[in-house]
């Protein structure tokens, strides 16, 4: 497991958004996100971030308390330690107050043209 | 550091709201017993205990891997983390909606592709799969793929500018049906794989079935299990191919990291 110094998130919302403040689960503590822009409402981006320093075991976006949260796509810039930084994308899924979704991904494999 | 110092301080942010709520209940509750001599029974039972939610899990998608409207064929090589096997994407279908395992020469036979690289020395089993090919290598103490992925490249590029067939048409016109593959497949889950993987508290579970390609996630003992790589690869996948031969790639898409109580730690 590596060493995340800070992790960034940029959330694409389709049709149905959400008014509630943020969260992410990192390791099964929910916590809000940190320097934020824009909102989850419908057809908006949110972007935030955190300077975790801690190790990763898991790493959740978590649904919002009532009502649904469709999103459409999620982009993640990682910085690891001993890592050079690496950006994972997600696409759609829906989030309500029974489900977060997974969002944490190990550096990608190196690939080189053939 | 921070983040512990953040835990700590979100915890009493969140814990100060809540004990007041609680106060204001047992206020409420007791005025109410004093007015009312049959109170009636609470239907809402405050809970200090956090909701469990499912964690969704959704593959990552892949974005500019190739460059946009190209004519060129362009192969990417990413060797596995366990250094037997290679990945070539290539930015054009070679199998569509469907994908083929070639165990050996005379199973590539009148198929361009698999052909052209089971003429190379180190290759050992190919897997076509929509726009990828998986190659195993024979010798597994090598761990540098770039000699080997350059001639493999080279091999899709000839495949692709000769204009053949890359997969056989007798392949192509008797492919099964995704019924076909996921009643054989979970005949051999129930009959073979579970009873085999049960005595570590293990189970597998057939996900989907999409062409002839499969999926399946690993629970009990075997996720988080450190041999699950090997249970998959010479339980599983020898089990499936032998009992449906025409079952293509098979992927699992088990979160080991979940595992909550593996056989192996």
């Amino acid at each position: 497991m590596p060493r995340v110094n800070t992790f960034k998130v940029k959330v694409q919302t389709g049709q149905q958004g959400m008014s509630e403040p943020v969260h992410f689960n990192f390791n099964n503590h929910k916590l809000p996100f940190e320097n934020v822009t824009g909102s989850a409402e419908s057809g908006k981006v949110f972007e935030g971030s955190f300077d975790v320093n801690s190790f990763a075991h898991s790493l959740t976006l978590v649904g919002p308390e009532s009502g649904k949260w469709e999103i459409e796509k999620i982009t993640i810039e990682y910085d690891c330690e001993n890592e050079k930084p690496y950006t994972v994308h997600f696409g759609r899924v829906t989030l309500d107050e029974t489900t977060e979704v997974n969002i944490w991904q190990d550096a990608p494999v190196l690939a080189f043209d053939v | 550091m921070n983040f512990i110092k953040r835990i700590f301080t979100g915890m009493k942010q969140e814990a100060e709201p809540e004990s007041s709520v609680m106060a204001e209940e047992v206020e409420k509750s007791t005025v109410a017993e004093v007015s009312q001599p049959e109170p009636e029974p609470e239907t809402e039972t405050p809970s200090n205990f956090p909701v469990v939610r499912s964690v969704i899990q959704i593959s990552a998608i892949s974005e500019g891997v190739f460059p946009k409207d190209s004519d060129e064929v362009s192969i990417k090589a990413q060797p596995t983390p366990t250094g037997d096997q290679c990945l070539f994407t290539v930015n054009r279908p070679l199998m569509k909606g469907y994908s083929w395992y070639f165990s050996d020469f005379e199973s590539a036979t009148e198929s361009s592709l698999a052909e052209a690289l089971f003429c190379l020395d180190d290759v050992e089993v190919v897997l076509v799969c929509e726009s990828t090919v998986t190659v195993t290598r024979k010798d597994k103490t090598l761990v540098d793929w770039i000699p080997l992925a350059k001639e493999v490249g080279t091999a899709i590029r000839d495949a692709l500018g000769a204009g053949k067939g890359l997969i056989a048409e007798k392949i192509i016109s008797n492919l099964p049906s995704e019924e076909d593959i996921r009643e054989g497949i979970q005949k051999v889950i129930d009959d073979e794989v579970n009873p085999g993987v049960a005595g570590h508290g293990g189970n597998i579970s057939l996900l989907a079935v999409k062409g002839n390609s499969v999926t399946i996630q690993m629970g009990g003992g075997c996720q988080g299990c450190s041999a699950a790589d090997l249970t998959l690869k010479q339980g599983i996948h020898t089990s499936f191919r032998k009992a449906v031969p025409m079952v293509g790639a098979i992927f699992d898409e088990t979160d080991h990291t979940a595992g909550l109580n593996p056989y192996f730690s």
